[in-house]
C-alpha cells in the first residue's frame, strides 16, 4: 500500500481513536461527580464502554499497526522525533488501557473511585496530541 | 515461538532476515497489546500489586507465558463468579 494511503488510514484512526478517548474522559470526570447516579446514567454508561469496545480501541490498533508499517517502510526507527512520538504514544495507550478499565468497573457499579489523575485526562490527552501533531509533521530532530 | 524458533535461526543461520522483519513487528505489536490488556485488566478489577508485578514480569521471561497460565484461568473464573474472588494465586504449581 502507498505511503500517502497508508498516511490517511493512520489519521483517520488517530481521529477516532483520540476523539473516543476524549468523549471517555469527559464522561468518567461526570459519572465521578455526580454520583449516586441519576436514572437512565447506567445505559449511558453501557453505550459509552460499547463505543470504547468497538470504536476507540480497535481505532488504536489500527493507528499503532499503521503507524509501524510506515516508520519500517520509511525507516524511521533510528530518528529521535519517532522515540519521543512513541513515548507519548505509550502514554497515549496506557491512559486509554485506564480510562477502558475504569468504564468496565463502573458498568459492574464498582463503588471504588477511578484514579484521580483521570480528572485532568482530557487536558493531557489534548497536550500530547498536539506535540505528537508537531513531532510528526515537522519532524525537528 | 515462530519468531524464536523459526525466523531467529532463519536469520543469523540460514541469513534469510524477511521472517523475523515480518514475525518481529507482529511480536512486538503482540507484546504491546498485551501490555495495554494488563493494564485495561487491573484498572477494572481489584488486582493486588503482586499478581500485577507477577504478570508484568512473567511477560519478560521466554515461554514466561506458559508460568502465567493457570494463574490467569483463576483469575477469569474468579470473574465469572465460579471461585471466590479473596482467593489468591498459589505458588505450589
Amino acid at each position: 500500500m502507498g505511503y500517502l494511503w497508508l498516511k490517511a488510514f493512520h489519521v483517520t484512526a488517530v481521529i477516532g481513536w483520540i476523539g473516543g478517548m476524549l468523549v471517555s474522559s469527559l464522561f468518567i470526570v461526570h459519572v465521578t461527580s455526580s454520583r449516586p447516579l441519576a436514572a437512565g446514567e447506567s445505559r449511558m454508561i453501557e453505550i459509552v464502554r460499547a463505543w470504547d469496545w468497538k470504536v476507540t480501541t480497535p481505532a488504536m490498533l489500527l493507528a499503532s499497526a499503521l503507524g509501524m508499517t510506515m516508520a519500517v517502510q520509511a525507516g524511521w526507527f533510528s530518528s529521535r522525533w519517532l522515540m519521543v512520538k512513541l513515548v507519548l504514544v505509550f502514554g497515549l495507550s496506557a491512559l486509554h488501557g485506564v480510562q477502558s478499565g475504569t468504564l468496565r468497573r463502573m458498568a459492574r457499579g464498582a463503588n471504588r473511585s477511578p484514579p484521580g489523575f483521570l480528572r485532568h485526562s482530557a487536558s493531557a490527552i489534548l497536550m500530547a496530541i498536539a506535540a505528537i501533531a508537531i513531532l510528526a509533521v515537522v519532524k525537528p530532530f | 515461538m515462530a519468531l524464536l524458533f523459526v525466523a531467529v535461526p532463519l536469520k543469523h543461520i540460514a541469513g534469510h532476515p524477511a521472517a523475523t522483519s515480518i514475525i518481529g513487528p507482529i511480536h512486538g505489536m503482540a507484546f504491546l497489546l498485551y501490555v495495554w490488556m494488563l493494564i485495561q485488566t487491573v484498572s477494572g478489577a481489584d488486582w493486588s500489586r503482586a499478581e500485577i508485578a507477577r504478570a508484568l514480569i512473567v511477560a519478560f521471561i521466554p515461554f514466561g507465558a506458559f508460568a502465567n497460565e493457570r494463574f490467569l484461568k483463576r483469575k477469569e473464573l474468579a470473574l465469572a463468579g465460579s471461585v471466590s474472588p479473596e482467593r489468591k494465586w498459589d505458588t505450589s504449581g
